[in-house]
């Protein structure tokens, strides 16, 4: 067996393994080993694709390039964070007495199922397994949205089932018009929808059909990204499900999804020229940004507040891709490989006060948690500040390269709306966090928070942090070439 | 002779889209869709005798055991168990619906002239009637409270995305076509297990009262 192959097994047999049941050390040490060892494969199948050759197996469906290996990276990094957080948030929850065996087993069954599905889109090199990978991604999360099985997370996970059903089917139709509009020129059989074979014969495609494809699909997985305005599932879901796995969708799912529109976007370009597609990715992106704005300042939850966020960095990823120049496309992937880094942090800190608390609503949490729990208070400082862009951490950089490309080039205006929403926001999130973190105390007689203790997830979550801190200074010289190499594939020059 | 028959089971499948607009009864509302799903599977078996493309045999059989006969079934089983039989007053009364789907089909007609294939006599129905579909099962959607209606809904828009599939092109690559069928039962049970699960929680199907997380 190769080695993509062997990315995609173990962690499905991590996956079936923790489903079945065991003592729960061995669970743990299953799901943290076989998610290390994903992680240790990626970064060999990066390795290789370095080393000048391109992994591909299955008659090409599974393939890695540039942009496959960068997103592969960041999942597997991504994976085995929340795989070391999960066990230190299920020993928690196993402490107070909260956790049921079918939890656990759906804990520990999923994680690694959904580690599986993002790794398996990252891979695919086919439009059609692309959109099962996607879909087994969602089939994988639902039931982590009702993971805590409260009458909201019943209503979180029906509306992600739902709207994500209706945007898969979308990307379906997408896939099928991109399919129709190579008819003629492309053959039968399985590699009539690989990308690479699409971008080929994409100058000879009908265009009215492929306009209709790229815009079915570019809705549909900007639903699955978090695009506005199809981004209604995100905040609800982010506050029901476990913090583990909010950090697979915040990360993980986005960077796949982001995956999938680049790739459309790519066959959209070959075939329309580049206007078609980007202008749909800025007003998304632009979009996604502006509608970050009010429900942050008035956000009553701090995941939900996250969720937002996340949905402002997808909008800012999009607009960088959407500017339609090279250093746009850069400044976006750089984007993406920071907020990677960075959002696990926050994710984890919000994460672990929530829990403390009891409830990740403001007003459950009240205000002054750095006297109650200082680390993971001190953590979500650092991270707002990381994740708004504020100087010296990396996405700061990475903000300003888009914002210089998008003043250089010929978007000025939108440039300049992009500037003042992301200021904004700058303002909006210092003020929420700074309300939790500082603020007045609760009044006392409100029942206590759990202390504050030093276990696996906070000591993940302070490893996240010393990564995301040390990216700014320093980014392993691999990785660097990685995102030039991801680049090139999306400015086509593979 | 075959672009008679595949023109009477779009037609046909256009037909039963309407009539779920304007059923209440969840079991005949159910019926519908496997109707429709059987005849989606007609028209992919036409064309396989018509054009001997025999992987369509395979995209018919798979239409007819998942969608008219596997998760009618189920839907039916779980509305069984739950006791809810009726569709409540939707967002926009009967009449209303049927007369903005009828607008809908026209819109679904006018973008098909666009394709290629639109120029042809039975590909520009195959695609006028998948387009109308799409839209309706869409404003099913938005105006239905019913979880079984809008999973009804949802499995609409999937029909007419295998409409356009099997109508435009040659058929989806086979191995593509089985994991998405594959999805697609999967995704049909997640939803029916979340609907007993809300049933249970809320005693009520009814959507509209899931409106809690706002802001």
């Amino acid at each position: 067996m190769d080695l993509l192959l062997w990315t995609l097994t173990v962690p499905l047999l991590t996956a079936g393994v923790g489903g079945l049941g065991g003592p729960r050390a061995f669970k743990e040490l299953t799901m943290v080993g076989g998610l290390a060892l994903t992680f240790g494969l990626c970064l060999a199948i990066a390795g290789q694709f370095l080393a000048g050759s391109t992994p591909a197996s299955f008659d090409d469906a599974l393939r890695v390039d540039g942009l496959s290996a960068l997103v592969l990276v960041l999942c597997g990094f991504v994976g085995l964070l929340s795989g070391c957080y999960g066990v230190g948030y299920l020993r928690r929850n196993e402490r107070r007495g909260l956790v049921t065996p079918r939890q656990r087993r759906e804990f520990y069954g999923l994680i690694p199922a959904y580690v599986f599905a993002m790794l398996f889109v990252a891979m695919s090199n086919n439009l059609g397994v692309m959109w099962i990978a996607v879909e087994l991604t969602t089939l994988a999360s639902v039931f982590l949205i009702t993971f805590h099985n409260r009458d909201t997370s019943l209503e979180a996970a029906w509306k992600f089932l739902m709207l994500g059903s209706l945007g898969l089917a979308f990307a379906l139709l997408g896939t099928v018009l991109l399919f129709a509009a190579g008819q003629g020129s492309l053959e039968e059989g399985m590699s009539a929808l690989n990308w690479t074979r699409l971008v080929e014969v994409a100058p000879r495609m009908h265009p009215f059909t492929l306009r209709l494809g790229v815009v079915f699909a570019l809705i549909g997985y900007g639903t699955k990204a978090g695009l506005a305005p199809m981004h209604t599932w995100k905040p609800d879901a982010y506050r029901e499900a476990p913090s583990p796995a909010v950090v697979l969708m915040a990360v993980g799912m986005l960077n796949g999804a982001m995956y999938c529109i680049l790739r459309i976007h790519l066959v959209s370009t070959a075939a329309l020229g580049p206007d078609f597609s980007a202008g749909l990715l800025l007003t998304l992106g632009l979009l996604s940004v502006l509608v970050a704005v009010p429900f942050i300042l008035i956000q009553w939850n701090l995941k939900r507040l996250l969720a937002y966020s996340s949905i402002e960095h997808v909008g800012i990823m999009a607009v960088g891709v959407g500017l339609g120049v090279e250093a746009g496309v850069f400044g976006a992937l750089l984007h993406m490989t920071y907020h990677s880094l960075a959002k696990p942090v926050a994710l984890f800190s919000a994460g672990t006060l929530a829990q403390l608390h009891r409830s990740s609503d403001f007003d459950e949490i009240g205000g002054g948690t750095l006297g109650r729990a200082p680390v993971s208070s001190a953590l979500l400082v650092l991270s707002a500040v990381i994740i708004t862009g504020s100087p010296p951490f990396g996405l700061f950089f990475s903000e300003m390269i888009i914002l210089r490309a998008g003043f250089a080039g010929t978007h000025v205006i939108a440039t300049s709306v992009f500037l003042a929403a992301l200021v904004a926001l700058f303002c909006g999130i210092a003020f929420q966090i700074g309300r939790v973190v500082a603020g007045p105390p609760p009044a006392p007689g409100t029942t206590a928070p759990d202390p504050e203790r030093f276990d696996v997830a906070l000591a993940t979550a302070s490893v996240a942090a010393v990564l995301a801190v040390v990216s700014a200074f320093y980014l392993p010289g691999p990785l660097v070439a990685l995102i030039r190499a991801a680049t090139a594939v999306v400015w086509g020059r593979p | 002779m075959t672009a008679n028959v595949l023109i009477l089971c779009a037609a046909g499948m256009l037909v039963t889209a309407y009539l779920m607009v304007g059923q209440k009864a969840l079991f005949t509302t159910i019926r519908l869709f496997g109707l429709q799903s059987l005849l989606l599977a007609l028209v992919a078996a036409t064309i396989a005798i018509a054009e001997s493309r025999h992987e369509l045999f395979i995209t018919a059989a798979l239409t007819v055991t998942l969608k008219a006969i596997l998760i009618p079934w189920f839907l039916m089983r779980t509305v069984d168990r739950i006791g809810i039989h009726r569709e409540i007053e939707p967002f926009l009364n009967v009449p209303a619906s049927l007369l903005i789907c009828l607008g809908l089909t026209v819109v679904g007609y006018r973008v098909s002239t666009g394709f290629q294939e639109g120029a042809r006599e039975v590909g520009h129905h195959l695609i006028g009637v998948a387009l109308s579909l799409l839209l309706i099962g869409l404003f099913m959607m938005v105006t239905r409270k019913k979880a079984i209606t809008q999973i009804l809904a949802l499995l609409t828009v999937e029909n007419a995305v295998f409409l356009v599939a099997v109508g435009v092109t040659s058929g989806m690559p086979l191995i593509v076509e089985l994991g998405i069928s594959f999805d697609v039962i999967l995704a049909v049970l997640l939803l029916g297990v979340l609907v007993q699960r809300i049933v249970g929680r809320f005693e009520s199907m009814d959507i509209s009262r899931l409106s809690k997380l706002k802001g």
